[in-house]
């Protein structure tokens, strides 16, 4: 077991640190995000809406930031290993689950810097207030772990693909767009202090994070083989 | 020096066929190597080479026909086990150009779960004509020291079985004289290679020979 969490570890570090030597990813989701906030915040900003819609609109306003942001950035994770025709020797040299693991690693690493980036300044520029803020933590860490599951198998289906691009989001928002509903419900009653619905939709949010986990461990190996 | 191999694996296969669609790459190609012997693959351009190397290390699957991986004890190697087993160089396959020499190879021990130290690491660059202290990424590398590094990371695990895929493309004088007296040693070592060339000095190398045609 250790073994194979340090094989999984070798693989994330690995595309952590050629992340950071060419910053692609980071800078598409630092851009698509900032320049999608900056945008949601000139044009609405902290009192233009009713403070009785505010809770809702503002958490429709935030998933999509993230949402996108998320997409915009998330593809590259097997896209690059073709390109670059490394992924011949990852598949000689890891198990197909170390491979699966490890990327899932690396997203869920770039999910945790857009999220710690852009949550924080989205409620400052926005003046949206949370009520619960350790739920509202949760939520996010269980919504960020959904995405970054549901990207990494979506992102490994589409490196073999050769319309790359639009297949990503053709296949992301059928699978993601349930999530991102019950991720809305959940931070809206994370803002208004509604435990009720929040355990609800918590609990649906760490469902699926649990079935596109158990599906993608299951799939992975047929997608990364040939 | 090459340690020697305890046990050598040798390698059959039997009315092999790889088509894309309609189109057919090659179709009933049949032989083995055995430990301590190299199989040379030629053909001209487009023939399958490269194709049959991909097949007969597991990257790829026949369309028809089936390869076997069997230990000196008679025991075959199941499919999911072959990479344990086999380093590659061809020219399809990239290292990490974001990473410098030392981090390929430091990547690649801890992925295969190896206990090969940095010192042994940093041997294995200087053996390939390498400098470990170089800190340039491999993407300033020229075509032939990346060539040398794709050797270093095929050598690193030591083994049994070598598929070459022109691997002396890109190399200077120098380092073709260096990889014919390697392979030489692995022989020696009772190493089973497999080596896709239509250079007329490696294929001297071989003991068997598949020939593709176009």
């Amino acid at each position: 077991m250790w073994r194979w969490l340090a094989e999984v570890a070798a693989v994330a570090v690995k595309d952590l640190r050629a992340e950071f030597r060419t910053r692609v990813a980071i800078n598409s989701l630092a851009l698509f995000a900032l320049t999608t906030l900056a945008a949601v915040s000139y044009t609405i900003g902290p009192y233009r809406l009713a403070d009785e819609d505010r809770p809702f609109l503002l958490s429709v306003l935030l998933w999509i930031v993230v949402f996108f942001a998320a997409l915009a950035g998330l593809d590259r994770s097997f896209v690059k290993e073709e390109e670059s025709h490394t992924a011949p020797l990852l598949r000689l040299a890891a198990a197909p689950t170390v491979v699966w693991a490890g990327k899932l690693l690396y997203n869920l690493c770039l999910i945790v810097i857009l999220m710690a980036m852009l949550v924080p300044l989205f409620c400052i520029l926005m003046g949206f207030k949370i009520v619960m803020v350790w739920h509202f933590v949760g939520l996010l860490a269980a919504g960020g772990f959904a995405l970054a599951v549901t990207t990494t198998i979506v992102a490994a289906i589409i490196a073999q693909a050769m319309t790359r691009g639009a297949l990503f989001s053709v296949l992301s928002l059928p699978l993601l767009l349930p999530l991102l509903i019950f991720l809305i419900q959940g931070t809206t009653a994370a803002s208004t202090g509604d435990l009720e619905i929040f355990a609800e939709s918590l609990r649906a949010v760490l469902s699926m994070a649990g079935i596109m986990t158990v599906v993608s461990a299951w799939l992975f190996p047929v997608v990364w083989s040939d | 020096m090459v340690s020697a191999v305890i046990t050598g694996i040798s390698i059959s296969f039997s009315d092999l066929a790889k088509r894309y669609d309609l189109r057919v790459i090659f179709r009933s190609v049949s032989g083995e190597v055995l430990p301590g012997e190299v199989l040379v693959i030629n053909g001209p351009n487009g023939s399958g080479k490269s194709t049959l190397m991909a097949i007969l290390c597991g990257l790829l699957r026949p369309s028809r026909g089936e390869v076997r991986y069997r230990r000196q004890d008679g025991s075959i190697v199941p499919r999911d086990r072959w990479r344990r087993h086999l380093g590659v160089v061809a020219p399809a396959m990239a290292v990490y150009e974001e990473l410098t020499a030392l981090e390929n190879l430091g990547f690649f021990v801890r992925v295969r779960g190896l206990s090969v130290g940095l010192e042994q690491q940093r041997r294995l660059l200087e053996r390939v004509g390498l400098d470990p202290d170089r800190t340039t990424p491999v993407r300033g590398y020229s075509t032939g020291m990346a060539q040398r590094l794709k050797i270093a990371q095929a050598l690193l695990h030591s083994p049994e079985v070598l598929f070459l895929d022109e691997p002396g493309s890109n190399l200077d004088p120098a380092g073709q004289d260096w990889l014919e007296g390697h392979v030489a040693e692995l022989i020696e070592a009772g190493r089973t290679i497999v080596l896709a060339t239509n250079d007329r000095r490696e294929m001297g190398w071989g003991s068997r020979r598949v020939a593709l045609a176009g």
